[in-house]
């Protein structure tokens, strides 16, 4: 192919995978800060690695938003690009990456945890991430996979000593590992049969009429159950509730929202560059089949109809018999996810926009009630059950009503981002015809009301019956909090720009390399 | 272009939040002053409400004091607000309890003042902005709204199974406006498919041709949302509880305008939408409507809790405000539509009263009291004329409502109306009967020869409520004449194609009318 003459140039390189530069030059020196603070300033040291990494990834996020917004190109001999969609994606993971290092540095001392690689770790998990969002390879997509993965596994591990961490871990471990080796199989079959691992390469030589083989189909049910499993769809989902119930409350709201969102992002890409191209390379009406390539959707349209079903019945149904505030979170992420597949079974403009939306207000919602929920707690695993929860609605004031927003707005309750996400998604569904899947879930949302409320009722209504001392609040924590409950609430009443935004990144889909 | 009032209105009780958050909770005098600003902002809504009623124009068919902006331009939902005929009473029986509901909560509620003032006034700007939204996505953002602090209410400052009620409450309540949403935005993308325009505007969305399938699944969905909030009788279940437990400001709000809601709802959404639907349903929410109306007066009159008799009569009453919808004709409509607000007045006054002497003796069993007249003369009288209000005595407002339903219900339906009249008398008996109970003969417990009269701040907020009550008995055209046009619209838009009425056209609707104001002269 003619267009894959890249030329490796190292302005080339920056003006268009800065962004990644950065993080990786950010984590390396990290390496170094920590020697020398570990050294010297041994007690200053989570500030200031906690500090230095939110400036590393708040000058990724402005690289990416003034340079790499604009572009439409791909760097370094085909492998990465830069169009609006992955931008997109990529600032929802630097936001959850940034709210996350903010609230570590609370975390990290309210459990006496201050170690250097935690910091050095999540930029490499942000960075992974962002890879995987951007990279148009099929390779790369799994080395990414595979860095952001590792790095999330050792953080969930990072409560040392601690054996639901080191459980949770190890299972994250195994059955990642497991799903990683399906990505992979899928990757290596389409590879065989198409000679690219080029996206785009692949549109078009799937389009040329090779898409109906088996061999096709069995190479994007691997993709798919891979992804599935990062996505923790039912019935994929079985690590989470552990995982997320074992790692560091401040990990697990990351995991939840910016792994979701990396791993939902490329889903999106895969599916609708290579799968169901929208429209064709740049623009001009080249693949005369796109409509036969279209007939795959035939194949996995049913498939993520009964996954998001059972996603969003499953997720909110296990929730409800949880007495862990953690593990019930866990389980309502993998609700999220349902709602989210919805906006991708919908396979139009509208729902990849929803899901875009669902994914920035999620992230918003979900990191905010892990922020309370770790203050709330003092020490990890301290205060974390529902019945620990009783009572605290008048004595603490302030964090009781930022947990009651968030839970509301994952409950999708107005005016809250959460209400808007959901009617996005849901809105793209029933624009396709979906009537019936949108009514079921709808009616699974009321379940979800149900056991957020409950949360709600125990700090409101029931008087505790014991002392609970929540860890003190640190100022990161504090301007992380606040920066999530005016977004959930600025975006649950203004959501028309983030919503426009969205709706060009998702655009740019569609023009594909 | 006048000044947004209904903007103001709406949101107004928002401000009494921000000052109620200013001031801290320590001392008594401090909760005064949170209930001195929560009671002066629902003053204050009063009164700019005021202006709304001098402002309306009831001559003309269409909304007035309309505001539209665009929102979510890309989704074509705007901020757009209106009023007719059918929500103005609606509004001015929102602003008008409040206040009254507010200075009923001063010695009732005593712990967590502040978060409870805080409730009752979003509460209020939700239910506000439900009454004015002319967006279907508007609306429902504050119908959703409405929730969250009437949960609250019934939840935190309720009775002993409070948490049970503020859940059921709330978990019926969101399964049906959650179907709801799927419908509306269903119904906007058959908009969408007729039209090539994407808008929530509920003025554009009427007259949407949808296949007739699909118009009775929404009409189905809509009423399911809006019959739980009437509640229509097999979906009713919820509100004895919410009611019992909620405390008494909880039930008056409840009983006054969260169930006008459900009929409002129909009345404004679900039937002109949804014209075809809603005659396919006809039959059997007439039928429902009756078996309500006699079921609520029945059970009701089993009851050995004032408050659970006073809320299954609510049961009884909404189903003539349904009964009344459904007849399709101007003195139907009308009569359901002041039937709202009686029973708005007269169930409201009910829970109030219930509520004083709930505050003294802290039991509402009817077997605790008798003979508390001797004691309680004032209390007495109030109590007995919001009885004959409610039980629909010649001379106060239920009468009229009522029989204007009954009349209007004759002409379609005889049996429905036979049947539902009998309801009339069962709610005599329920309420005399009570009445008799706990007021007459002699002082049976020792306990209740000590009671207190009312005292100054309950009787001025019960005046008012006595006051309406003979006020819109005796002159109902004064409320009547601002509905006229906006109901004879509402009657155009849905009669279209609806073979169930049209068999049985409207011949003398102005006979009919001028009998009416014959016997209720003019004021």
């Amino acid at each position: 192919m003619s267009e894959v003459g890249f030329v490796f140039s190292l302005s080339q390189l920056w003006h268009v995978a800065g962004g990644q530069v950065i993080l990786i030059l950010a984590g390396l020196a990290l390496i170094f800060v920590d020697i020398w603070l570990s050294a010297r300033h041994k007690s200053s040291e989570g500030t200031i690695m906690g500090w230095f990494t939110v400036f590393a990834l708040m000058a990724t996020l402005g690289h990416l938003v003034f340079r790499e917004w604009p572009l439409h190109d791909i760097v370094f001999m085909g492998v990465f690009s830069a169009e609006k969609f992955s931008v997109f994606v990529s600032c929802i993971v630097l936001m959850s990456g940034i709210l996350a290092a903010l609230m570590s540095i609370g975390y990290l001392r309210n459990n006496s945890l201050v170690r250097g690689e935690y910091f050095i770790l999540l930029i490499f998990a942000v960075y992974g991430t962002i890879a995987l969002v951007q990279s148009v390879d099929l390779l790369m997509m799994f080395i990414a996979l595979e860095v952001m993965s590792l790095a999330v596994y050792i953080l969930a591990a990072f409560l040392k000593g601690d054996q639901k961490s080191q459980e949770g871990a190890l299972k994250y471990f195994l059955l990642g590992s497991f799903g990683s080796a399906f990505f992979l199989f899928g990757l290596a079959l389409l590879f065989g049969l198409t000679g690219t691992v080029n996206l785009t390469i692949l549109a078009k030589t799937l389009s040329a009429g090779i898409f109906e083989q088996p061999g096709v189909l069995v190479a994007l049910g691997m993709i798919m159950a891979g992804l599935f499993f990062k996505m923790a769809l039912v019935p994929f989902h079985m690590w989470t509730p552990d995982v997320y119930e074992g790692s560091p409350a401040v990990i697990t709201g990351f995991m939840a929202t910016a792994v979701k969102a990396g791993a939902f992002g490329v889903f999106v890409k895969l599916l609708f560059v290579t799968f169901t191209p929208i429209l064709s390379l740049s623009g001009q009406p080249e693949f005369f089949t796109t409509v036969n390539l279209a007939a795959l959707g035939a194949y996995w349209k049913p498939v993520l109809w009964w996954l998001a079903l059972l996603t969003m019945f499953f997720g909110n149904l296990i929730a409800v018999s949880q007495e862990n505030v953690k593990r019930m979170l866990a389980y309502s992420s993998v609700a999220h996810a349902g709602y989210m597949a919805l906006g991708i079974l919908a396979a139009n403009a509208e729902g990849r926009m929803g899901v875009l939306f669902y994914l920035f207000s999620y992230t918003l919602m979900n990191l905010g009630a892990f922020g309370v929920l770790y203050i709330l707690d003092g020490k990890e695993r301290g205060a974390q059950t529902l019945e620990d929860y009783r009572g605290l609605g008048f004595k603490y004031p302030t964090l009781s009503f930022l947990m009651s927003l968030f839970l509301v707005a994952m409950a999708g309750l107005p005016p809250t981002a959460g209400f808007i996400g959901k009617f996005y998604v849901f809105s793209a569904a029933i624009k396709e015809g979906y009537l019936l899947l949108a009514a079921l879930g709808v009616l699974t949302s009321v379940i979800g009301a149900y056991y957020y409320l409950r949360v709600i009722y125990m700090m409101y209504m029931k008087d505790a019956v014991r002392e609970i001392v929540p860890g003190p609040v640190a100022a990161p924590t504090v301007i992380a909090l606040i920066i999530t409950a005016l977004g959930v609430i600025y975006f649950g009443i203004l959501p028309e720009g983030l919503a426009r935004i969205a709706s060009i990144a998702q655009q740019s889909l569609a023009f594909v390399f | 272009m006048h000044a947004p009032l209904l903007t103001y209105v709406t949101f107004l009780p928002l401000l009494g939040v921000l000052g109620i958050l200013a001031v801290p909770q320590r001392s008594d005098a401090a909760k005064d002053v949170i209930r001195g600003i929560a009671l002066v902002t629902s003053l204050l809504v009063f009164v700019a409400s005021l202006r709304i009623y001098f402002g309306f124009d009831s001559s003309v068919p269409g909304f007035q004091f309309v505001e539209n902006h665009p929102w979510i331009p890309s989704y074509g939902i705007s901020y757009h607000m209106g009023l007719d005929g059918l929500s103005f009473w609606l509004v001015l029986l929102t602003t008008f309890l409040t206040p009254i509901t507010i200075l009923s909560t001063w010695s009732a509620i005593t712990h967590r003042v502040k978060e409870f003032q805080i409730s009752m006034l979003v509460l209020e700007m939700a239910m506000l902005g439900t009454f004015v939204s002319l967006d279907l996505f508007l609306f429902y953002v504050f119908w959703e709204i409405m929730l969250i602090p009437m949960y609250l209410i019934i939840g935190v400052w309720g009775g002993p199974r409070r948490i049970y009620a503020a859940i059921k409450f709330f978990l019926y309540t969101a399964v049906g406006s959650l179907l709801m949403l799927v419908c509306i935005i269903g119904l906007v993308y058959f908009h969408k498919q007729e039209t090539g325009i994407l808008t929530f505007n509920l003025l554009s969305l009427y007259g949407t041709g949808i296949p007739r399938t699909y118009e009775i699944l929404f009409f189905a969905a809509f009423a399911l949302a809006f019959a739980i909030k009437v509640p229509m009788f097999p979906l009713h279940t919820w509100l004895p509880d919410a009611h019992v437990e909620a405390p008494t400001a909880g039930s008056v709000i409840l009983a006054g305008i969260l169930l006008k809601m459900g009929t409002y709802g129909f009345l404004r959404f679900a039937m002109p939408l949804f014209p075809e639907g809603s005659a396919f349903f006809t039959p059997t929410i007439i039928v429902l409507s009756v078996i309500g109306i006699i079921y609520g007066a029945l059970v009701a009159m089993v009851q050995p809790d004032i408050k659970k008799l006073v809320a299954y009569s609510s049961v009884s009453h909404l189903g003539y405000c349904m009964l009344g919808l459904y007849v399709l004709s101007r003195q139907g409509v009308e009569g359901s539509i002041l039937q709202m607000i009686n029973h708005g007045i007269s169930t409201g006054a009910l829970f109030l009263l219930v509520g004083v002497v709930y505050e003294r003796r802290h039991t509402r069993l009817i077997e605790e009291y008798g003979g508390i007249a001797r004691v309680m003369p004032i209390y007495a009288t109030i109590f007995l004329v919001v009885t004959l209000s409610s039980i629909g005595f010649p001379t106060t407002n239920g009468f009229i409502g009522e029989f204007l339903i009954l009349l209007g219900a004759f002409k379609v339906n005889k049996v429905a109306a036979v049947i539902a009249a009998t309801g009339v008398i069962l709610g005599a008996v329920y309420m005399l009967w009570m009445v008799q109970r706990v007021f007459y003969g002699e002082i049976t417990n020792p306990k209740n020869k000590l009671l207190k009269d009312l005292n100054v701040r309950e009787v001025v907020y019960l005046l008012p409520l006595v006051f309406l009550i003979f006020w819109i008995g005796l002159f109902p055209n004064f409320f009547l004449k601002k509905m006229h046009t906006s109901v004879d619209h509402f009657i155009s838009q849905v009669k279209i194609g609806t073979p169930y009425l049209a068999m049985k056209p409207d011949k003398e609707p102005n006979v009919l009318r001028a009998s009416a104001n014959g016997l209720f002269p003019k004021e």
